[in-house]
């Protein structure tokens, strides 16, 4: 059987084409156009005829993952189609593999880079935003990008060389846990953030700094009102209008 | 002017548009970075990072999970921010409270981009059928046409999203900010605690940390005490 192994320029093309892969995203089969787009030059590269045929049909079921984590899955699945176009059998079938791992690496994505990474990239620059610094967006566009294209670009590489080891290597990078940890210092950051607008703003009002420390047990409330479906956006609107009210009183 | 203020901040929509779902995902749709690109575009970066700071507070906790669609923050930011520089120079109102009156207009109205992106989801149902189709005919190549296909679809959703919040909040704004500007104006600085203090509570509340409220309440306690003690 002719060795068949996917040459880098090619590697880079479907590195570009994963940032495409949510175009066609729909309420049925979610990702499934676009995962088969990011694979289509890989496909045809390994097989012709029939088997291309049946390649592309196995790609356009039914998929959904993190839109970053989906590059380990693609890379996984590239060593895969290399292994079934060479004829070597895995232990896992192709399809098998993608919908066994595209939930939790979907609930990793979500929680690491949608609850992590991405709220604490905007703490931070929202305390250059607020000191009137114009490098806050591109603070923010930093701090967030750069685990995005590791993940983005090393995930799919790795994929490739790894194969369904790819889950292992994932296992070490103990996602979960850093994303805990991620979102307690963002936390922190929002409480230092919440406290330095509170004083600030007290004292450009003329208003005992006392009185500040009322702003958390606020927040906590508002909190907690959420929590239980208030729409934030309604409670902008309440506040907004009890504030107009008042000022208008007093 | 204010119609050439308006297209330049549509292109920004545009292209902070598709960021947010159907292509890169580099996060230029996020309000911290839509709003101060499309005040840098209309050459007020200022206006732009406060409209920022207030959307990013208010919205930073709503998250895209799975097929959950969050609100449409990324044209909620830009057409704020071209109401705040293209109607407020307009009216000669431009400054702090017309920026917020600009950001409590386009608020309510931006819900209609979840009415956009779901339609655009539904209406990429038939590029996946259209896509099968191609596979039976043995077309390959159409069946990635049909894929990018769907990027105009986003882009028109953005760009309907855009046009309403601008196009409404126009009329809206042309009424009612005569007559709001001067009490908003002796409350601005609430304001903006306001939604900070909304914004932090949203985070802490969707967060999922089981430690969060003690954190939160150390780490304020000892940021506003250390600022009153200095």
């Amino acid at each position: 059987m002719e060795e068949r192994v996917l040459p880098r320029k090619l590697l880079g093309l479907i590195l570009l084409r994963t940032f495409f892969l949510q175009a066609s995203w729909n309420f049925e089969k979610l990702q499934n156009l676009g995962f088969f787009y990011v694979l289509a030059p890989a496909l045809r590269f390994f097989y012709t005829g029939d088997d291309l045929s049946a390649a592309c049909r196995r790609h356009l079921e039914y998929f959904n993952t993190h839109p970053y984590m989906a590059s380990p899955v693609v890379g996984s699945v590239l060593a895969l189609e290399e292994k079934n176009c060479r004829g070597e059998k895995s232990y896992l079938g192709i399809q098998e593999f993608k919908r066994m791992v595209m939930a939790p690496y979907a609930a990793m994505g979500d929680a690491f880079f949608w609850g992590g990474v991405r709220p604490a990239a905007a703490g931070v620059s929202l305390f250059f935003a607020i000191r009137g610094s114009y490098w806050a967006p591109v603070i923010f566009l930093v701090l967030y990008n750069v685990p995005h294209l590791y993940f983005r670009t090393v995930g799919l590489f790795q994929g490739y060389a790894r194969g369904l080891k790819v889950v292992e290597l994932l296992q070490r990078r103990r996602l979960p846990d850093m994303a805990i940890r991620i979102k307690e210092g963002t936390v922190v950051l929002l409480g230092g953030l919440c406290a330095y607008l509170t004083f600030f703003t007290l004292r450009e009002e003329s208003v005992p700094a006392g009185w500040g420390f009322a702003a958390a047990p606020a927040a906590l409330l508002v909190g907690r009102l959420v929590h239980r479906g208030i729409s934030p956006l309604l409670q902008v609107f309440i506040a907004a209008t009890l504030l107009l009210t008042l000022n208008r009183i007093f | 002017m204010l119609a050439a203020d308006y297209f330049l901040a549509g292109a920004v929509s545009l292209v902070a548009g598709l960021d947010r779902t159907a292509a890169f995902q580099f996060m230029l749709s996020r309000p911290i970075v839509a709003a101060p690109l499309t005040g840098w575009v209309l050459g007020a970066p200022a206006t732009g990072m406060q409209v920022g700071i207030l959307i990013e507070l208010l919205w930073l906790g709503r998250l895209p999970i799975g097929a959950a669609i969050p609100p449409d923050d990324t044209q909620v930011a830009v057409g704020a921010t071209a109401l705040a520089i293209g109607l407020g120079s307009f009216l000669g109102l431009a400054g702090v409270p017309f920026t917020l009156l600009a950001v409590f207009t386009a608020l309510p109205i931006g819900k209609i981009g979840q009415v956009f992106e779901r339609l655009v989801r539904q209406r990429n149902v038939r590029l996946t059928q259209r896509a099968e189709l191609a596979l039976a005919e043995g077309r390959l190549r159409g069946i990635e046409a049909e894929h990018l296909w769907g990027l105009s679809h986003f882009a028109l959703a953005s760009l309907a999203t855009y046009s309403v919040i601008v196009g409404a909040g126009s009329i809206i704004l042309y009424f009612l900010a005569p007559l709001l500007i001067e009490p908003v104006s002796e409350v601005a600085g609430w304001f903006r605690l306001l939604f900070v203090l909304i914004g932090t509570a949203v985070i802490l509340a969707t967060m999922n940390v089981s430690r969060a409220m003690s954190l939160f309440g150390a780490s304020f306690a000892t940021a506003f005490l250390m600022l009153w003690l200095l």
